[in-house]
């Protein structure tokens, strides 16, 4: 039977979240840069496809990236 | 129910105008008060870190999930009511709201915890902007759980006066709940 595309992003946004635990509860140097990346990631899909955000006008798409690219760059950063 | 036709218009992205300004707003709100909450850190970074080993991450994970599981059954609800079904729309509409609710559960036990260990709000920098970000938070979820509660009950008593736009604006708002909590549980939970 041919699944949802809706359930194949859940499975990867619940992988994400498993993986953002594992890394956060690890010694690894890079772990806050690796946490936000995969916030990042989980942060487009829920917009893009839950959102239906990828079917929308790319002023809307270019200005939740660039939020986002601002957002996870000075939080590092900082 | 009137149906919208997919277009890729800049005056309407999914859910509405208004709702996507909103969007933005409360992203950049709580964006710029979780870049100050890092500004801070720097300052006092032992005490960020001994503040932050304090939260029950396991907690926090299991929200994240309750979030995506019930954003998932939102985008479900939409895409049935498009198709003209309403049983499984409003079923998952159900198990939409059943998810928002074990949030806030889950989320009321975390919060007893923490007041019963004295980490209030004047405990630390830390814990001000745990409680500041996390409650205002909290009351989006809430106010979601009132449009999404009224949505049902226009599909149970009246599925005529049904309007789509309306539907797919109250998705969107519920939808960012879920997107604000995924900024908030990295840098609260997970960063310092």
């Amino acid at each position: 039977m041919k699944q949802n595309p809706f359930f194949y992003v859940l499975i990867l946004l619940i992988a994400l979240t498993v993986l953002s635990a594992v890394v956060a509860n690890s010694h690894l140097e890079n772990a806050a840069t690796i946490i936000m990346v995969l916030a990042a990631f989980k942060f487009l899909a829920v917009a893009f496809y839950f959102m239906e955000l990828r079917h929308a006008n790319t002023f809307w798409k270019a200005l939740l990236i660039a939020f986002l690219t601002i957002f996870i760059g000075l939080v590092l950063i900082i | 129910m009137s149906q919208v036709t997919t277009k890729a218009s800049l005056y309407y992205p999914p859910g509405g105008i208004l709702m996507w300004i909103i969007v933005y707003l409360e992203l950049f709100t709580f964006g710029a008060v979780l870049v100050a909450m890092a500004l801070y850190s720097k300052d006092e970074a032992s005490i960020f870190h001994e503040s932050r080993l304090q939260l029950n991450t396991t907690f926090g994970a299991i929200n994240t999930l309750f979030l995506l599981v019930s954003g998932f059954f939102m985008a479900l609800t939409v895409t049935a009511l498009k198709t003209n079904n309403l049983s499984k729309s409003k079923t998952y509409l159900k198990l939409t709201m059943l998810g928002g609710l074990l949030f806030l559960g889950l989320k009321t036990v975390e919060y007893f915890d923490k007041i019963e260990a004295g980490l209030t709000m004047g405990y630390n920098t830390f814990f001000s902007f745990y409680w500041m970000l996390t409650l205002f938070h909290v009351i989006h979820v809430l106010v979601g759980l009132v449009i999404l509660a009224s949505v049902f009950r226009t599909m149970n008593k009246n599925p005529e006066k049904l309007i789509m736009e309306d539907v797919e604006a109250s998705a969107t708002f519920w939808h960012m709940c879920d997107l604000i909590w995924l900024l908030l549980f990295p840098v609260i939970y997970l960063v310092f």
